[in-house]
């Protein structure tokens, strides 16, 4: 089998190969090399499914049109529920300072180019909240899940799960802005990531209040 | 808890909250539209790569599936039909806009828009050097009808036959127009990396 003639098939080839393919896929570097890059790259792009949070704007604006066409029947419960008035006098002030306080972050790394190392690498990891596989969280995180779990502990494990896809997309970006301080796209994705925490932030403790 | 447990616990409650949205029940809707927003937002915001048509869109899905949630029977699985949803949502706001889902025929490819010929010796291995942001940007750079059937097929793990379905094209365009959004794909991250590694 030649070369051509491979490389004719390959769109049609699924994972298995024919013994003539396997042949010549062991005597021919350029392609084998072919058919591992095409598997690396299907391999990493299952892994951007889902991979993206949007606003919480959208949910607003689909709960405001279902309520505007009628399809809610009944009043939200969460926001039905007496408030803790002492609890939400102490971290009202949060919510706007959480969020500026990030988004601010992010825009002072990306004018500077991300000179500075990542707030996370200068911060020791707390003590027993490794797990397996995941990156540690930082403190502000674990005292907002503690917030989120005292207060709504159904979402608790939502919270946990954006803040850590949130968090490794600050890492993706980072590095990212590291390895070329002048790529310009990827200071607007780090922008964007500092953005998307805040957001959390905001979302979280909105919620947690009354 | 075992995954299969986890599984079927998760199952268990997006089935009830399928019930009570049915009922009208706020909290209900949510949880679902939490269950789902990032599979489906990902997939509107690297169709349109752009925040806020794709955030439109997602809007758009959810809202459609939330009006028709009292037809939902279960026979299908209801990521399945969401996730439908939203693909023909988007496919129909990219058509209504003109912009092309998929070529109609792959003799209709411009000589600039085909995968170049492999460079041989020169071309190292990308295998295990593709992270997640170039493999990004370089989605976002391929021609419209390659990115649709690379991110159904390889990011949304549609078969052929369900993307041919869904875009109306043959099977055998859907395989064609993969391998060449893959091709591509290489040959922009090969010369990312090139021009990276020729930077001072």
């Amino acid at each position: 089998m030649t070369c051509e003639e491979f490389e004719r098939v390959l769109p049609e080839l699924g994972d298995g190969h024919t013994i003539e393919q396997e042949a010549h896929l062991k005597s021919c570097s350029a392609c084998s090399d072919l058919v591992a890059d095409l598997n690396a790259i299907s391999q990493q792009a299952r892994l951007l499914q889902g991979s993206e949070e949007p606003s919480p704007w959208v949910w607003n604006s689909i709960e405001v049109a279902l309520q505007q066409e009628g399809l809610i029947r009944q009043p939200h419960l969460a926001r039905s529920q007496p408030p803790a008035p002492l609890l939400g006098w102490k971290l009202r002030w949060l919510v706007p300072a959480a969020a500026m306080f990030l988004v601010a972050f992010g825009v002072l790394m990306f004018q500077r180019g991300t000179g500075q190392p990542p707030v996370a690498e200068q911060q020791p990891p707390p003590v027993g909240v490794e797990t397996a596989g995941l990156q540690p969280m930082a403190g502000d995180d674990l005292q907002l899940l503690k917030t989120v779990g005292e207060r709504m502990p159904s979402m608790r494990a939502e919270y946990e799960a954006n803040l850590r896809s949130v968090n490794a997309y600050i890492r993706d970006a980072e590095q990212s802005a590291h390895s070329d301080p002048n790529d310009e796209v990827a200071q607007q994705y780090l922008r964007n990531a500092y953005e998307q925490k805040a957001m959390v932030y905001e979302m979280a403790l909105d919620r947690s209040l009354p | 808890m075992t995954d299969a447990k986890k599984q079927q616990s998760n199952k268990l409650s997006e089935a009830e909250a399928i019930e009570r949205a049915k009922l009208g029940d706020a909290e209900a809707f949510e949880a679902l539209y939490n269950l789902h927003k990032r599979r489906v937002y990902s997939l509107c915001l690297r169709m349109t790569a752009n925040t806020a048509a794709a955030e439109d869109l997602t809007q758009e899905a959810f809202l459609q599936l939330f009006r028709k949630i009292g037809t939902f029977r279960g026979e299908s699985a209801f990521s399945t039909w969401l996730h439908r949803m939203s693909v023909n949502v988007v496919l129909m706001q990219l058509r209504k806009k003109g912009l092309p889902v998929v070529s109609l025929e792959e003799t209709m490819e411009t000589e600039e828009d085909a995968p170049r010929k492999e460079l041989g010796a020169e071309d190292a291995r990308l295998a295990g050097s593709v992270d997640r942001m170039q493999l990004q940007r370089s989605i976002a750079a391929l021609p419209p009808g390659y990115r649709m059937i690379f991110l159904l097929h390889d990011v949304e793990g549609y078969e052929h036959n369900e993307i041919a379905e869904m875009v109306g094209c043959s099977i055998g365009n859907s395989k064609s127009q993969l391998h060449k959004a893959r091709m591509k794909l290489r040959e922009i991250l090969k010369t990312s990396r090139a021009e990276k590694a020729a930077k001072p």
